[in-house]
């Protein structure tokens, strides 16, 4: 009887998250917006490059090995510095990462992510690094928006990998919620 | 004699350098004999102590062995509620900042660390530092952050016993992101409204010293009395001394 209990909870609380079907109940008001995944696919997302040194954009996150800085470009890659004369830095160059945000480093080597991907990269020549591991599906993502309270198109993990979501006006109630 | 002395000194400096480049040389061959391991901001996902690399994810811990640096190979993975934000390695304890809360691990055993408690808070975008006894807090609002919620604010927590941390003190602040402690310094970026300094002489109850408002930042790592710091006007970097004296060494901008 208990375990039937649990399961009853169980699953009251795996269809409160989602829900399926253009005419399942409405949880809440829908406003005629909702959010979209926006994909990349497996071979966009594997596409990394060095490439010169690039002028900051969005900076994001920082790393220091001295002598070098690490700076985030969000969501975009990497800055590598050269830092050895704090009042001169010298931007030497870019790695090109799709959806990286973090990385960390240690010796010769650097660590980033790459959407869901951890990549490893050889810095020992720091104006050329080269990537020389891919750790597929290292990070797990949530697939849905980072919102309350609002309706989305459901993810389908053949169209690729979320990077973002976008709120769009929609004719028609998507079928996730959250 | 008193001809020579300068070129005896000479070469004896050039004779230095040689030695001190040489050595670094060595310690990059052998990472083991001389590891050389880097430093992040509070905001930061990805953390390494020794051979092991740490990352959060969202809703996990996930740890990877490095000894062959090149190779990371994972050792344990740890399921954690949601909203993981942040991780801050500290002695032998990993301190996570989660949207309702601070996990504390227990990390002597790097790659498989155990949770020794949670410390929850309210809901709220929360990086932390640590230093001493103490962990520093920043809980700031925001759409994705403290919905419904108006307060940001920084708090202060006892981790003497990281199995059992006591929040000792709160201070409004006005839209806390990373955070940096050194010596009796507490930087707290706070985005667009600037950079600011507190005092922290009495660790366990910082004094509010000044705010940078033309100084947009969202993270800083501070080192050796340098500060390395960004926000959305490009990378400051600024020496400072004892007597607050800031001087200005560098900046890259945005373009």
């Amino acid at each position: 009887m208990k375990n039937l209990f649990r399961l009853f909870f169980l699953l009251a609380i795996v269809t409160s998250c989602v829900t399926d079907g253009s005419d399942s109940f409405e949880r809440f008001p829908f406003d005629g917006t909702g959010y979209r995944p926006i994909y990349k696919t497996a071979e966009e997302m594997a596409k990394i490059e060095v490439i010169g040194a690039q002028p900051l954009s969005k900076p994001g996150k920082i790393y220091v090995l001295e002598p070098y800085l690490f700076i985030n470009e969000s969501g975009q890659g990497i800055h590598i510095v050269d830092n050895s004369d704090p009042k001169n830095p010298k931007n030497i160059s870019f790695i090109s990462i799709i959806g990286n945000y973090d990385m960390a480093a240690k010796g010769t080597f650097l660590y980033a992510d790459n959407l869901t991907n951890l990549v490893v990269f050889d810095i020992s020549n720091p104006k050329a690094p080269k990537l020389t591991k891919t750790v597929p599906n290292a990070i797990p993502v949530n697939n849905y928006p980072p919102f309350d309270g609002v309706y989305f198109e459901c993810v389908e993990s053949k169209n690729g990998i979320v990077t973002g979501w976008e709120k769009v006006p929609m004719s028609k109630r998507p079928n996730c919620s959250r | 004699m008193k001809k020579f002395a300068p070129f005896i000194f000479f070469g004896l400096v050039i004779l230095g350098l040689l030695l001190i480049l040489s050595s670094c040389n060595d310690g990059r061959n052998d990472s083991a004999l001389n590891p050389q391991t880097g430093a992040g901001g509070s905001m930061a996902r990805f953390a390494i102590t020794g051979n092991t690399l740490y990352i959060v994810s969202k809703q996990s811990l996930e740890v990877y062995d490095i000894g062959d640096g090149a190779s990371p190979v994972k050792t344990v993975q740890k399921d954690m509620g949601v909203g993981i934000e942040t991780i801050f390695p500290y002695r032998d304890n990993l301190y996570v900042g989660a949207m309702d809360g601070m996990y504390i691990y227990d990390n002597s055993t790097p790659r498989d660390p155990k949770l020794l408690t949670k410390y929850q808070h309210v809901q709220s975008c929360d990086p932390v530092v640590v230093q001493g006894k103490y962990a520093y807090v920043t809980l700031r609002n925001g759409v994705t952050c403290r919905p419904g919620n108006t307060l940001s604010s920084l708090d202060v927590v006892d981790v003497s016993n990281p199995a059992q941390p006591v929040m000792v003190h709160t201070q409004p602040m006005s839209s806390p992101y990373g955070l940096g402690v050194s010596g009796n310094k507490l930087f707290v970026c706070e985005g667009t409204k600037g950079f600011t300094v507190l005092d922290i002489t009495n660790p366990a109850a910082p004094l509010f010293k000044h705010t940078f408002e033309d100084l947009p930042a969202y993270d800083v790592i501070v080192r050796d009395k340098h500060l390395i710091i960004t926000g959305e006007k490009g990378l400051f970097q600024y020496k400072y001394d004892d007597a607050d004296n800031v001087e200005f060494l560098s900046k890259i901008p945005v373009l």
